[in-house]
């Protein structure tokens, strides 16, 4: 058996949907941003993929991988640092206590 | 035999990666999840290393391995509590979550499968640091130059963010 192209999208795919999977039923805000960077990865499982197999010859897709991962390096320092100081306020990491908003 | 050993290679990738990711998401301590991402990232670059990415391999052990994931680890133990391993960590309604995360991933390898069922390799893997390089100060050297915007104004974010409530002088 010879590795085709789409054997890395179906993995990529399974990773995005355990990703989805934990964004939309984790309570705690910190799982929720771990499975976000899961979702990353299978984006970038993708791209690189999509690179190897149909441009050989050129590099976009992973100089695009290389923006999507400083992007998630911004993401993840600021989402962080917001929880740390929601955190101090009211001492909870759980979603569903982030409710001082709701009126 | 080579082909063998490739596809023995991604087999074993594959599982591994799918097996931590589902680690990631269902497994109760937080920081248990947070290893198992580390582990899964690490796999991740060496996919991008099969494939023949080796500035984007190292770039994503420098990255998320050594980055990322280091905050984030910080951060779960600086916001955990001793009675967090007690509480449940999944929501009510997480049936569904599941039903729409089987849905999407149903709905794209059903796609990939018809689409790209007989792509395969046709060049041998080249070294890619050089041509990357290129790209990134060439073609791309506007969006290179808006991330790093980004990132300015993502270091000025947290630091305004981590600021403790009396300390903003």
């Amino acid at each position: 058996m010879t590795l085709s192209l789409h054997h890395f999208l179906m993995l990529s795919a399974i990773i995005f949907g355990i990703g989805i999977y934990g964004a939309l039923t984790r309570r705690n805000i910190l799982g929720i941003l771990m499975s976000i960077e899961l979702m990353f990865n299978a984006a970038n499982i993708n791209l690189v993929a999509f690179n190897r197999f149909l441009h050989p010859s050129q590099v976009w897709g992973q100089g695009f991988v290389i923006f999507v991962m400083t992007l998630a390096a911004g993401e993840a320092v600021v989402g962080l640092s917001l929880v740390l100081a929601i955190y101090r306020n009211i001492k909870s990491v759980y979603t569903e206590k982030m409710n001082i908003l709701h009126g | 035999m080579e082909q063998t050993l490739s596809t023995l290679i991604f087999g074993v990738m594959a599982a591994l990666l799918i097996g931590l990711s589902v680690v990631v998401v269902t497994s109760k301590s937080v920081f248990r999840g947070a290893i198992a991402l580390t582990a899964a990232l690490g796999v991740v670059a060496g996919l991008f290393a099969f494939l023949g990415a080796d500035f984007v391999a190292a770039g994503q052990l420098l990255i998320y391995v050594g980055g990322i994931m280091i905050i984030m680890l910080f951060v779960i133990m600086l916001s955990q509590r001793p009675q967090d391993h007690l509480d449940r960590q999944t929501n009510e309604p997480w049936v569904w979550g599941a039903l729409l995360a089987l849905a999407v991933a149903g709905v794209l390898i059903m796609q990939f499968r018809a689409v790209y069922r007989g792509v395969f390799v046709t060049a041998a893997p080249m070294p890619t640091t050089a041509s990357v390089g290129r790209l990134l100060l060439g073609d791309m050297v506007i969006p290179f130059e808006a991330v790093s915007l980004v990132l300015l104004a993502a270091l000025v974010g947290a630091v305004y963010f981590g600021l403790e409530k009396g300390d903003q002088r």
